[in-house]
């Protein structure tokens, strides 16, 4: 039986937010394909293995705090996974390659998936997705989500897609699951009865990249999505409204000048310079923006007709269109 | 550098194509590489883009290397056609200008892959040091240091300086080229990466689609 494969990433509440929904996107393939879903976690082990140990074993129970460690199975159980596979590795939990990928190439090699999974917002996912399809051969899909109701398949929005019947592996970083685009496939099976499997792998840290520390980053290294407002629209008290409501649904930032941070709607911390040049994977630009976002991976222009390389743009009024995306956005 | 360090041989892969929007970031990978003493540009595609990549990297003072070729590749194919040139350099370490096209992102990893590098990607600051690099990475709302050592392929997203306009790049006689045969890659072969075609995207005009578009970037929420 085929096999696809979830990567899970955890956060200090357990399973993280886009791994969960790439978890439902993916149990709702692996149910109309007829294939068995892995939901693999890796897990920082301190105890050195042994020598003498073999590169991989089964075990009953899953190693580390008890409580934590049954929290995850419960809620891999909830999400759908057929099994989980814990791979345990002496390398800290970094979203790196140079930290993570011996360790995910074991559960590669001790699956051989057809299908790999990774939540796009994920941690792991920049670093892991690609390199795991480099690695297995396999096409790749950004931002991906499921279609379909029977014969389900994952469509990214450049239209490439995998289906049941392609051949050769996949893999797809997933973007939000809606209610609306999600198939009508029940993400759970009830069945809390699910194999776990531990793998005990190598150490493996790749000594050439080495983590000299973390800190708080600036939101114009910002590489999710982003909203830019331009200082007339953030005069506007309709648009500055509904420029707010869109952030909340989208989870995400207003930026803008000190003068729009003036009017309320650009947060202390998120003035930017004038013209300081942001690449994002996704931003809103309102208005006219004194910001530069031609680096942005993908643009949508709201108040102006667009321009070079815009993947949308609406013109008409501004806080009207807000709204109403606002609106379709809550409802999904 | 002392003696007994091994040397930095720089390229930078520009990719197959040129900027969707700006050549402003494809300025700032040059300029990290121009880092590097001896760094060698890279790119391939149409002569259009070849010229406009030589014209780029000139004026930064750097060589050039462009690949002819009309194919159209996924993320593994043009990670081929990279791999092939850095062997030719002899190159140990690969910029990759991240920013200006989407699909550069991903050639990441399979260029690293391909010639057993480290990878790193989300780099927005880069300092060389030696045989050591500095880099802070862009990862969600943190941003990491890191050193790096030894040979490695590094996905740059770092601005040039704003440009309006620029002048057309003339063709170029100071670029090198180099066909796919010359680099030791059959043409047919490469084929096999080739990307289906799909029909343009005009940008969505309705709010109904600009919502379909950014609904796969809804941050999700614990309990969506």
């Amino acid at each position: 039986m085929a096999a696809v494969l979830v990567h899970i990433d955890l956060d200090a509440n357990g399973l993280h937010a886009s791994s969960l929904q790439a978890l439902n996107a993916a149990r709702a393939v692996a149910s109309s394909w007829g294939a068995t879903l892995y939901a693999a976690v890796i897990v920082h082990d301190p105890n050195k293995r042994p020598d003498d140990a073999p590169p991989s074993r089964i075990a009953p129970r899953l190693p580390g705090e008890r409580k934590t460690i049954e929290a995850v199975r419960r809620a891999l159980v909830r999400g759908g996974a057929d099994k989980i596979v814990i791979a345990l590795t002496d390398a800290p939990i970094v979203p790196l390659w140079c930290m993570l990928g011996t360790a995910w190439q074991g559960v590669l090699d001790h699956l051989r998936p057809r299908l790999v999974v990774f939540g796009a917002d994920a941690p792991s996912a920049a670093e892991l997705g690609p390199r795991t399809g480099a690695r297995i051969g396999a096409r790749l899909l950004l931002r991906a989500r499921a279609l379909g109701t029977e014969e389900v398949e994952l469509r990214d929005r450049d239209g490439s897609y995998v289906r049941m019947t392609d051949s050769g592996a996949a893999v797809a970083l997933i973007g939000s699951a809606l209610r609306a685009a999600a198939p009508a496939i029940p993400v759970s099976h009830g069945d809390d009865d699910v194999d776990v499997m531990v793998l005990t792998l190598p150490g493996g840290i790749d000594p050439r990249i080495e983590l000299a520390g973390t800190a708080p980053a600036e939101l114009v290294h910002t590489t999710g999505t982003l909203i830019a407002i331009g200082d007339a629209a953030a005069s506007d008290p309709d648009i500055a409204q509904a420029t707010q409501r869109l952030a909340k649904v989208l989870g995400t930032h207003v930026v803008g000048s000190a003068h729009a941070a003036n009017t309320g709607v650009v947060g202390a911390g998120a003035v930017i310079e004038r013209g300081t040049p942001l690449a994002p994977e996704m931003c809103i630009a309102i208005g006219v923006p004194p910001i530069d976002v031609a680096g942005s991976t993908s643009l949508i222009r709201i108040g102006s007709s667009g321009g070079k390389g815009v993947d949308g743009a609406l013109t008409g009024s501004i806080a009207q269109n807000l709204g109403e995306l606002a609106r379709i956005l809550e409802e999904r | 550098m002392t003696a007994g360090e091994p040397k930095l041989v720089v390229a930078v892969w520009l990719g197959n194509a040129p900027p969707v929007r700006s050549i402003r970031w494809l300025d700032g990978a040059l300029k990290a590489a121009a880092k590097f003493a001896g760094a060698t540009a890279v790119a391939a595609g149409d002569p259009t883009w070849l010229d406009l990549a030589a014209d780029r990297a000139t004026r930064m003072g750097l060589a050039s290397l462009g690949v002819p070729t009309e194919l159209s590749l996924d993320y593994l194919g043009w990670a081929q056609v990279m791999a092939a040139v850095a062997r030719q350099l002899a190159a140990t370490t690969i910029l990759v200008d991240e920013a200006s096209r989407p699909e550069r992102f991903a050639e990441v990893a399979a260029l690293a892959e391909l010639i057993d590098a480290a990878q790193l990607t989300h780099v927005v600051t880069l300092a060389p040091d030696a045989a050591t690099i500095h880099a802070s990475r862009a990862t969600g709302a943190m941003l990491q240091t890191v050193r790096i050592h030894g040979p490695a392929v590094i996905g740059v997203r770092i601005p040039g300086p704003a440009i309006d306009e620029y002048p057309t790049p003339m063709p170029s006689g100071s670029m090198r080229r180099l066909d796919l045969a010359a680099l030791g890659l059959d043409p047919a072969v490469l084929g096999h990466r080739a990307l289906p075609t799909h029909a343009s995207q005009p940008a969505r005009r309705s709010v109904d689609r600009v919502a379909d578009h950014l609904a796969v970037h809804i941050v999700p929420r614990k309990g969506a």
